[in-house]
C-alpha cells in the first residue's frame, strides 16, 4: 500500500505551509553575503534538477513515437513529436477507464473516512467515553497492522459474503483501513478546542448532534482538509487493495490499471511513460489545489 | 500514560494555528468535558466506526493468524496444521532471502532518506527568494503513486537507459548494467526509486520541526562561541527529538509496505534476489495459492512492525513521563 | 513496564470489543460459495490474456461477430498477459468467478481439473469429430472427461531477417556445427548473433532454449518424464543439455534476461540481433507490415539418431465448474471451433497461427504454410515446458535458467537447487 500513515506521535495542529514563502525575513548578514546567496541558489537548482530530471525524462519519452524510440534509442533527443503516445494510453491502455473507476472509489472513500473519523473523534474528545483511551488506541493499532495479514482474509470473506470483486467492497476496506489513523489525528485536534464553545452551546440546550455539526465540525475544518487532501492521494495511488478485491480488468482503479497498461504495452515504453503521466496527473492537480493543507496535513503527525 | 495524553502534551511549538487557538499553550493539564456523559447517539458515534474497522480489520486480521495454522489451497476444506507453516520457513531459502532484503530494504531506506531528508531540510530551511520552488521540485514525487513512480525508473533502468547513458557520458561506461536483472543490483536498483520518493517527504516532516526551534536556542549557542557542527549536534539534532520518532515510524512503516515497487519492477526477480517479505508473501497466496504458508508470512511481517511500532511506543511512553 | 500495564489490558479490552465483528459470523476459511447461484441470464464473461494490440482487436471482433448471431452474449475482459498467469488461480478458486478463459491445453489444466475448477466441456467435443485425435487426447483430463477447447496452435522456431542473412551471405542451419558456424559468423559482423527476450515477467520464454535442446539431445520421452519429476535435473543428460547451451551463451545477447520478449522481437527487427528463438506469438506485438522480411529454420539438430520433436503449443479455452450459464459457456466454445470463427481469428490477428479445426483454412503466407510443414514432419509434438508441466514448476525453470544465463559456472549449483525446488512442486 502506497499509504505513508504519519506514526502515532500525532500532535493537532494544523500549522501554515511549512513551504510557504511567506515567512520571517532572512537575517543580515555581512559580505560575501551575494556570494554565499549564488552558492546556495546553484546549489539547490542542482538539486531540484537531479530531483526533476527523471521527471522531464519521462515526459519527453511520452511525446516521442515508436519508430523514434525504437530507432534512437531512448536517452536521444527527440526525433518526432507524438501526442498520440496520451491517446494510446487513454483509451487502448484503459487509463479512462481507469480514471473514472478511481474517482468513483476515491470520492465517496475519503467522504466516508472523514465523516465516520470525525463522528467516532468527536465523541472520544468531547465525552467522558468509558474506556476511550483503549478505544483510540486499538482503532489506531488497526491501522498499523500491515495490510498483509489482511489480504487472504478480506479476499476470501468478501467471496464467501458474495461481495468479492466490487467497488463497494473495496470502499468499505478502504475506509475501514484507514479510520483509525483519521479517529487518531482528529480527536486530538478536536481536544484543542476550548470547552467554553461547548459549554456555551449546551446551555443554549444544544444536543450532542448539533454540537458536533455545527460547532465542532466547522472548526475542525482545517484538520479535515489536510486529511482530505492525504486521504485522497493515498487511496487514488493504492495498489495492493484494488489488486486484492477486484478482479474485473475494467472495475480496476489507475494504479493497477497502469500494471495493466504496462503488461500491454511491453517494451513500449512511450506509451508506458504516457500512462504514468495520466496517473499521476489527478495527484499533482489535488496538490497544488491543496498544497498548503496538504503539508499541513503531513505534518499533523510530526509537529511538536 | 496513554497516547491520548501524550500527544496533548503541550511541549515545543504546538499550536492549534488554524483555529487562531491557543489554549494548548498554557499548563492545564486536563481539558476534558466531564459534564457530558456518553449518550445513545455518542456511543453509536463510536461503535458505528469501530464496527467498520472490525468488519474490514480486526476479524480478517484474526482470520489471517487462524488460516496460517493451516493447509489451505483455497479451494478444498483447510486442514488444521498446527506451526508447521512457520516450521517451513526455517528451512525455506526464499524466506531468508526475503527476510534479509528486508532488513536491508529498511536499513539502507530508512538511514538514507533519514539522512537525506534532514540534509534538505537544513539546506532548504531559510525562507528566501525561489525556496518554495526548491522544495516544490524536491516534494512533487510524493504524491505520485509508488507504482508510477517505478514504471518511470524502469524506463531509466532499461539497458539503454538513461541511468547507463549518463554512466557512458561520464566515462563510466564499464558500468553500465541491467539494473534491474542483475541479482547483484535489482534490490538496490529498487530502492532508489522508493527513497526519491521518501526524502521529499521526510524532508517536510523535518522543515517544520526545524521551524519549531527557538531560534533563541541557536542565538544563545553563538554568543557562547559554538561552531555550526556543534550547533547541530547539540542544539538541533536534540530539538527534533519528537520529530525524529515520527520520521522513524514512517519509514519503518513505509518500507514494510514497499510491496508496490517491487512488485510492479521485478516482481521479487530475478531468481527471487529482490524478494521481499512483502512480496513473498503475495506471491505465496495469490500466485502459489497457499494460503496457510502465504497467511504465515504476512503473521511474520506483522510481527516485525509491531515489534518496532511498540518498542516505539514504550520508549515514547517513558519518555513523557 | 508497569506503566505499559494499562494498554495492555486495553489491548485485551477491545479484543471484547470484537464480538461485533464475530457475531457477523463470516469465516475466511468458508468453502461453499456465496448463494445467489449468480443468475446472469444469458450473458458470459470471456476473461482473455491475449492483450497484444493485434490479438486483442482480433479478439474483439470475434466476440462481437458472435454476440451478433447469437441469444447468449459473451463479455470480453482482456487482461496483460503478464498480470493473468499470475491471477489465474485466484480467478478460479474465487466463489464468483469469469465463466471463460483463454488458455491452453497441458498438465497444468489437468491439474485444475483435479481440483474440480474447470468444466466439462465433453458435449462440445460430441460435435468435434473431425478434430485431430492428438488434440483430443491433449484435451482430455485424467478422469477421461475433456475440460479444454483448442482453437489453435502454433510453432516456434528460430527466427532471423531473409534481408540480413542475404547480406551476411548466411543460409539456414541445419546442423549444430552449421548453426554455431552462423553464429560466429554475425558475430564477426558485429551483431549480437541471438536474441533473448527473458527480461521481468517473461523470462518463461528461456525454457524454449531447454525444452529444444532437451528433445534434441534426450528425445521427447525423457522430456516428458522429466518433468513429470521421473528423472531429476541433476542427471548427466540434464548436464549434456546445459553443456550444449553453454556452447552457443557467448553468443547470447547480454542484456537478454533484462529485456522482454516483446522487446527482443523489436531488436531482430532493427537488426540489433541476428536471430531469435521465438513462438509466432511475437508476431502480434510488432509492427504490421515488418514480418515480409522475416523467416525462420528449424531448432538444428544436435543428435541425429534423435527423431525430431517440435514444439507445438496448443491454445485454446476452458471454463470455470461454477459458471451460472454452462449452456452459454458451451454455446460459446462450440462456435469458437467452427471454421467460421477460426478463419476470422487467423485474419484478423496476426495470422501466424494455424488454427486448430482442421477445415478451417490456415493462412495463405509461406511463413505459416513452412510452419505447418515442419509440425506435419516432426516424428512428436511437445507444448512447451509448463503446458507439458505445470506453471509452477515453470517458476522454478525460470530461477534456474536465467541464473545459468548469467552465471554459467555455477551450474552445479544450480540444478541441484532447481532440482530441490521441483521436488517441492511435485510434492505438493
Amino acid at each position: 500500500m502506497a499509504a505513508t500513515t504519519p506514526g502515532p506521535n500525532a500532535v493537532p495542529s494544523a500549522r501554515p505551509s511549512a513551504m510557504s514563502s511567506a515567512a520571517r525575513p532572512a537575517p543580515r548578514r555581512g559580505p560575501g553575503r551575494s556570494l554565499r546567496t549564488a552558492g546556495f541558489h546553484t546549489g539547490a537548482i542542482l538539486l531540484s534538477a537531479v530531483w526533476f530530471l527523471p521527471i522531464a525524462l519521462i515526459l519527453i519519452i511520452s511525446l516521442r513515437s515508436t519508430d523514434d524510440v525504437l530507432g534512437h534509442g531512448l536517452n536521444a533527443l527527440p526525433h518526432s513529436f507524438h501526442p498520440g503516445n496520451y491517446a494510446s494510453a487513454w483509451t487502448g491502455g484503459g487509463m479512462e477507464h481507469a480514471l473514472v473507476n478511481s474517482a468513483v472509489i476515491a470520492v465517496p472513500s475519503v467522504a466516508l473516512t472523514l465523516l465516520l473519523a470525525s463522528m467516532a473523534a468527536f465523541a472520544l474528545s468531547r465525552y467522558e467515553i468509558p474506556l476511550r483511551r483503549t478505544l483510540i488506541l486499538v482503532m489506531l493499532g488497526g491501522n498499523l497492522l500491515p495490510p498483509q495479514i489482511l489480504l487472504v482474509p478480506v479476499a476470501k470473506l468478501s467471496q464467501v459474503f458474495g461481495v468479492y470483486d466490487t467497488l463497494t467492497t473495496l470502499i468499505v476496506v478502504e475506509v475501514g483501513f484507514g479510520l483509525g489513523f483519521y479517529v487518531f489525528v482528529l480527536q486530538g485536534f478536536m481536544r484543542s478546542i476550548p470547552a467554553e464553545i461547548q459549554q456555551a452551546a449546551l446551555i443554549d440546550g444544544a444536543g450532542p448532534f448539533q454540537i458536533y455539526w455545527r460547532i465542532v465540525l466547522p472548526l475542525t475544518r482545517p484538520a479535515l482538509a489536510a486529511l482530505g487532501a492525504l486521504a485522497f492521494t493515498w487511496i487514488f495511488n493504492d495498489l495492493l487493495w484494488p489488486i486484492t478485491v477486484l478482479i474485473t480488468e475494467s472495475k480496476m482503479p489507475v494504479t493497477p490499471a497502469l500494471l495493466t497498461l504496462q503488461g500491454q504495452f511491453v517494451s513500449y515504453w512511450n506509451v508506458i511513460a504516457a500512462g504514468s503521466v495520466i496517473a499521476a496527473v489527478p495527484t499533482v492537480a489535488v496538490f497544488l489545489r491543496f498544497q498548503r493543507h496538504f503539508i499541513s496535513g503531513l505534518n499533523l503527525g510530526a509537529v511538536k | 500514560m496513554s497516547v491520548a495524553s501524550t500527544q496533548a502534551h503541550p511541549a515545543g511549538a504546538a499550536t492549534a494555528g488554524g483555529l487562531g487557538v491557543r489554549g494548548s499553550r498554557g499548563p492545564r493539564r486536563d481539558r476534558r468535558f466531564k459534564p457530558f456523559g456518553p449518550s445513545p447517539l455518542l456511543i453509536a458515534f463510536v461503535v458505528v466506526p469501530l464496527l467498520i474497522e472490525s468488519v474490514a480489520v480486526f476479524w480478517p486480521a484474526i482470520q489471517g493468524v487462524y488460516i496460517s495454522l493451516t493447509h489451505w489451497n483455497g479451494v478444498n476444506p483447510p486442514t488444521f496444521a498446527g506451526l508447521d507453516n512457520y516450521r517451513r520457513m526455517f528451512d525455506d531459502p526464499v524466506f531468508r532471502k526475503a527476510l534479509e532484503n528486508t532488513a536491508i530494504w529498511l536499513v539502507l531506506f530508512g538511514t538514507v532518506s533519514a539522512a537525506g531528508g534532514l540534509g534538505c531540510a537544513m539546506f532548504l530551511q531559510r525562507e528566501r527568494r525561489g525556496i518554495a520552488v526548491y522544495r516544490a521540485a524536491l516534494f512533487l514525487p510524493v504524491v505520485f503513486s509508488l507504482t508510477a513512480t517505478a514504471l518511470m525508473w524502469q524506463t531509466l533502468y532499461q539497458p539503454r537507459g538513461l541511468a547507463n547513458g549518463l554512466l557512458s557520458a561520464i566515462g563510466l561506461g564499464s558500468w553500465q548494467h541491467a539494473w534491474l536483472a542483475d541479482p547483484r543490483t535489482a534490490l538496490y536498483a529498487q530502492i532508489l526509486p522508493a527513497l526519491w520518493r521518501e526524502i521529499g517527504y521526510v524532508m517536510v516532516l523535518y522543515l517544520a520541526g526545524l521551524k519549531g526551534i527557538d531560534p533563541a536556542l541557536h542565538e544563545a549557542a553563538k554568543v557562547d562561541g559554538a561552531s555550526a557542527w556543534q550547533q547541530f549536534r547539540n542544539v538541533t539534532l536534540p530539538q527534533l527529538r519528537s520529530v525524529n520518532a515520527v520520521v522513524l515510524s514512517v519509514i519503518v512503516i513505509d518500507s514494510l509496505r514497499s510491496f508496490d515497487v517491487v512488485w510492479s519492477l521485478t516482481q521479487g526477480g530475478p531468481y527471487n534476489s529482490s524478494q521481499l517479505l512483502s512480496t513473498y508473501m503475495y506471491q505465496t497466496a495469490f500466485v502459489n495459492t497457499d494460503f496457510g504458508y502465504g497467511c504465515a508470512l504476512a503473521v511474520v511481517i506483522f510481527v516485525l512492525a509491531f515489534g518496532v511500532i511498540v518498542s516505539y511506543l514504550i520508549r515514547a511512553f517513558k519518555e513523557t513521563d | 513496564m508497569s506503566r505499559f500495564e494499562p494498554s495492555r489490558r486495553g489491548f485485551l479490552a477491545g479484543m471484547g470489543a470484537l464480538g461485533a465483528g464475530v457475531a457477523l459470523g463470516g469465516c475466511a476459511t468458508a468453502t461453499t460459495p456465496s448463494g445467489g447461484a449468480a443468475q446472469k441470464g444469458g450473458a458470459v464473461t470471456l476473461q482473455s490474456d491475449l492483450s497484444s494490440p493485434l490479438a486483442e482487436k482480433a479478439m474483439k471482433s470475434l466476440v462481437a461477430a458472435y454476440n451478433k448471431q447469437s441469444t447468449y452474449t459473451v463479455k470480453l475482459n482482456t487482461v496483460a498477459a503478464t498480470t493473468y498467469q499470475p491471477l489465474l488461480p485466484t480467478y478460479l478458486t474465487s466463489a464468483n468467478p469469469p465463466d471463460i478463459y483463454t488458455w491452453y491445453a497441458g498438465s497444468d489444466a489437468n491439474h485444475y481439473s483435479a481440483r474440480g475448477l474447470l468444466l466439462d466441456v465433453s458435449k462440445v467435443w460430441s460435435s468435434l469429430g473431425n478434430y485431430p485425435t492428438a488434440l483430443k487426447t491433449l484435451s482430455t483430463d485424467a478422469s477421461g472427461k475433456q475440460i479444454f477447447v483448442p482453437t489453435d496452435y502454433y510453432w516456434w522456431g528460430v527466427f532471423y531477417r531473409k534481408s540480413q542473412f542475404k547480406k551476411w551471405g548466411l543460409s539456414e542451419p541445419t546442423t549444430w556445427a552449421e548453426f554455431l558456424k552462423v553464429c560466429q559468423t554475425i558475430k564477426a559482423k558485429g551483431v549480437i548473433p541471438i536474441g533473448l527476450g527473458a527480461g521481468t515477467g517473461t523470462a518463461w520464454v528461456a525454457s524454449a532454449w531447454f525444452d529444444y535442446f532437451d528433445i534434441r539431445i534426450n528425445g521427447a520421452e525423457y522430456h516428458r518424464g522429466l518433468l513429470a519429476g521421473q528423472h531429476k535435473f541433476t542427471d548427466p543428460q540434464v548436464v549434456k543439455v546445459f553443456d550444449a547451451w553453454k556452447q552457443v551463451l557467448p553468443y547470447f545477447d547480454p542484456n537478454g534476461t533484462a529485456v522482454s520478449w516483446q522487446e527482443a522481437s523489436n531488436q531482430l527487427l532493427q537488426g540489433e540481433t541476428g536471430m531469435l528463438l521465438t513462438g509466432t506469438f511475437f508476431a502480434d506485438a510488432v509492427p504490421a507490415g515488418s514480418l515480409d522480411d522475416l523467416d525462420f529454420f528449424k531448432f538444428p539438430v544436435l543428435d541425429p539418431s534423435v527423431p525430431d520433436v517440435e514444439e507445438a503449443p496448443t491454445d485454446g479455452l476452458f471454463a470455470s465448474s461454477h459458471t451460472g450459464n454452462s449452456a452459454a459457456v458451451m454455446d460459446f466454445m462450440s462456435w469458437m471451433t467452427t471454421p467460421t470463427a477460426q478463419n476470422m481469428w487467423t485474419q484478423t490477428s496476426s495470422g501466424t497461427v494455424i488454427p486448430a479445426n482442421p477445415q478451417a483454412t490456415s493462412p495463405a503466407t509461406p511463413l505459416v504454410q513452412k510452419g505447418k510443414a515442419m509440425l506435419a514432419a516432426a516424428a512428436d509434438l511437445t507444448q512447451f515446458f509448463n503446458r507439458d508441466s505445470t506453471d509452477a514448476l515453470q517458476n522454478t525453470a525460470d530461477t534456474a535458467l536465467v541464473d545459468f544465463i548469467q552465471n554459467p559456472g555455477r551450474l552445479d549449483s544450480i540444478l541441484s537447487t532447481w532440482q530441490s525446488q521441483a521436488e517441492k512442486v511435485w510434492n505438493s
